[in-house]
């Protein structure tokens, strides 16, 4: 087989009469080569699905004929209930997270409701700890406001800074805090806003509102697993 | 390197000749204009010399380092993987840069590029062009040592695959879950358990935006799928809750409202629209649309017969070739913060029976069988003291995986052999000097 291309001494050059120049002569092969080429890379209307896989220790058990509230909402009956703000979006439940909104424009300020273990004051110092601020002495927390949450009077707190959650996430900047808790029939329920910090104090009242609307539904059970 | 002309007189015989001799002998061995006039270069040359050029290789440099202080800053606004992808990704061919949420009028080559030519250029340049001999094999060593880095990270970029593994403390799991790809799953239910799972894959899926659909075709199984509208990240949401606002089409009361991509991609849910094709005709087959979305809790569930199968979209989940049993798993705190400091988790792998303890920790992986489990995360979040964890590992195969490594102990083996190379010439010289004082 002839070499077409040959190292010069410092450079390359092509065999006049080689395959690739009698063939870049013809335009119309290198036209159609490049349609070809071309044609190959789009994809296709259909697709045979080959790939299989097994069972794994994730699959749990199927819930057949499922509906879409069923599937598209948390099955499980939440605990607590509430009226957001028509402005807040309404994201699915989670696990740590009995109700999920998103506001602001940012995208980024975020609602969520929980049931926490613990005491009032221990979970106040734990959303401070996020914030690197020192735990409240008993006399400032004793002076905390406080406000309506599901039929009791829950605290209130704001916290301002470099936001970090504790999973090994790196620090927001300029984030605030604003937040309720409050100790109803033995579990203590949390009301946190978490977003850029000029979005959360324009929300404040918001927040102080939709507390009011809250309530223990009766799916809520002693002794949850803490919530973030 | 291009070899500079050769001096038409050595200089030890240089220092014998008379001074104006010398002064002709300088002044023709550095002037520009050479005695016999160059033959001029061919198109090829030409590129051959530019590809293969010390200026290129400087512009390429610098493009570098641009285009990483630009994707470190603009990650901060726009996340890492997403700016990952804009800034490294094979099909990002330009790049304008964003600082502060404006646009820097500067494009730039993208960085896979950028790198394939720095790549071209080391081969051509560094290799093929540069002096050869042994005082330059120390630098031939070292370029190696570059050429061995660059296509590390071109095998990585294109054939790594990155999960996460989430092990609570004694649960034992056998399977990683694609940090951003989201999967199609057809399954058939006999007696409550999946079973004959077909998996449709996100490359697949990505160019179905609206207006596109695709039929992806199941031998096994009585009907076929026709998908079309994905989104890239998007939450099922009730008309009755939020009203569509964009003209979407609703489904049994729900619609896919799309979301902006996050700022960690790996929280982006996914959604589309399926519709089942039939091969028998039964007017019992439902055939209307319904809704596939990541983030839904359960599979949508298909009667064909007598048949039940399940069509679910989910993180493509990665079966390992061997089980992880999460034994103890602490983390450590730094004082009055929640930065962490220390995540260690204890744990046994199991594989054909076989038990071995295993303790990763960060920085301190488990590699075995071509992947490497990295201590990356725990939850829950704020758990109170007693309180069971579990353990996040990022799962990543990689068969370019210690290339790096490698790279840098060749170039360093290069830069050491270069180093002594000189210092031998250099001693040699003294020596040689004192020789004849």
């Amino acid at each position: 087989m002839r070499i077409e291309i040959l190292v010069a001494r410092f450079g390359l050059r092509v065999v006049p009469d080689g395959p690739i120049a009698n063939g870049m002569k013809i335009p119309a092969v290198t036209l159609i080569s490049c349609i070809v080429l071309m044609a190959g890379c789009q994809k296709k209307g259909e697709i045979t699905v080959t790939e299989k896989r097994e069972l794994t220790s994730k699959d749990v058990k199927p819930k057949l004929f499922a509906t879409s509230d069923q599937r598209f909402k948390n099955a499980q009956p939440s605990p607590v209930e509430g009226t957001p703000p028509p402005h807040w979006l309404v994201l699915p439940a989670s696990q740590f997270r009995l109700l999920n909104y998103r506001f602001g424009e940012s995208g980024l300020g975020e609602v969520s409701v929980g049931l926490s273990a613990g005491t009032v004051k221990a979970n106040a110092d734990r959303w401070l700890r996020q914030f690197q601020l020192p735990p409240l002495e008993d006399e400032a927390f004793a002076k905390l406001r406080t406000v309506p949450l599901a039929g009791v009077q829950g605290v209130w707190l704001d916290a301002s800074g470099d936001y970090e959650s504790g999973m090994g996430a790196s620090g927001k900047p300029g984030y605030g805090l604003a937040g309720i808790i409050a100790s109803v029939n033995g579990q203590i329920l949390t009301v946190k806003m978490l977003g850029p910090k000029a979005e959360v104090e324009a929300e404040r009242g918001e927040l102080e509102k939709y507390a009011q609307t809250l309530r223990l539904t009766h799916a809520a059970t002693p002794a949850p697993a803490p919530q973030p | 390197m291009r070899k500079r002309c050769a001096s038409p007189m050595p200089p030890r015989q240089l220092r014998l000749l008379s001074p104006e001799t010398r002064l002709f002998h300088t002044i023709m061995d550095s002037s520009s204009t050479p005695l016999v006039p160059k033959a001029p270069r061919t198109p090829l040359q030409w590129t051959f010399d530019l590809l293969s050029g010390f200026g290129l290789a400087t512009i390429i440099l610098l493009m570098l380092g641009l285009l990483t202080w630009f994707a470190t800053l603009e990650q901060i606004d726009n996340g890492l993987y997403p700016t990952l992808k804009k800034y490294f990704d094979w099909r990002s061919v330009f790049v304008i840069p964003e600082y502060n949420g404006r646009m820097v009028p500067l494009p730039l080559l993208g960085g896979y590029w950028t790198c394939a030519l720095l790549l071209v250029n080391l081969l051509l340049g560094g290799v093929i062009r540069i002096r050869k001999g042994w005082k330059h094999v120390g630098n031939l060593i070292s370029h190696f040592g570059i050429i061995l880095l660059l296509v590390a990270g071109g095998v990585s970029h294109h054939y790594s695959e990155r999960g996460n593994m989430a092990v609570g403390e004694g649960e034992t799991v056998d399977v990683a879950e694609d940090y951003f790809e989201h999967v199609v799953e057809v399954a058939e239910v006999k007696n409550g358990v999946q079973g004959n799972i077909h998996v449709i894959r996100g490359k697949d899926l990505t160019d179905l935006r609206a207006g596109t659909n695709r039929i992806f075709r199941l031998p096994d199984l009585p009907f076929d799928l026709e998908i079309g509208g994905y989104l890239e990240n998007a939450s099922p949401v009730s008309v009755v809750e939020v009203a569509p606002m964009h003209g979407e089409q609703s489904f049994d009361g729900y619609y896919l409202m799309e979301k902006p991509g996050e700022k960690n991609a790996e929280a982006n849910t996914a959604g589309c629209y399926a519709r089942p094709i039939y091969r028998e005709n039964n007017p019992a087959n439902k055939t209307t649309p319904f809704i596939l979305a990541g983030a839904s809790f359960q599979a949508y569930t298909l009667k064909v017969g007598e048949r039940i199968f399940t069509v679910d979209m989910r993180k493509r989940l990665w079966l390992m070739p061997f089980t992880v049993r999460l034994d103890q798993f602490t983390a450590e705190f730094h004082p009055g913060s929640m930065r962490p400091k220390k995540f260690v988790s204890q744990i046994t792998r199991k594989e054909h029976g076989v038990e071995s303890k295993y303790t990763i920790q960060m920085n301190e992986p488990m590699r075995y069988e071509g992947l490497t489990f990295f201590q990356a995360n725990y939850g829950p979040q704020g758990a109170a003291p007693g309180q069971k964890l579990f353990s996040v590992f990022e799962v990543v195969k990689n068969p370019a995986d210690k290339w790096p490594e490698y790279s840098l102990y060749i170039v360093a083996f290069g830069m050491l052999v270069t180093f002594l190379m000189k210092l031998g010439l250099y001693l040699a010289a003294v020596a040689r000097k004192n020789r004849h004082v």
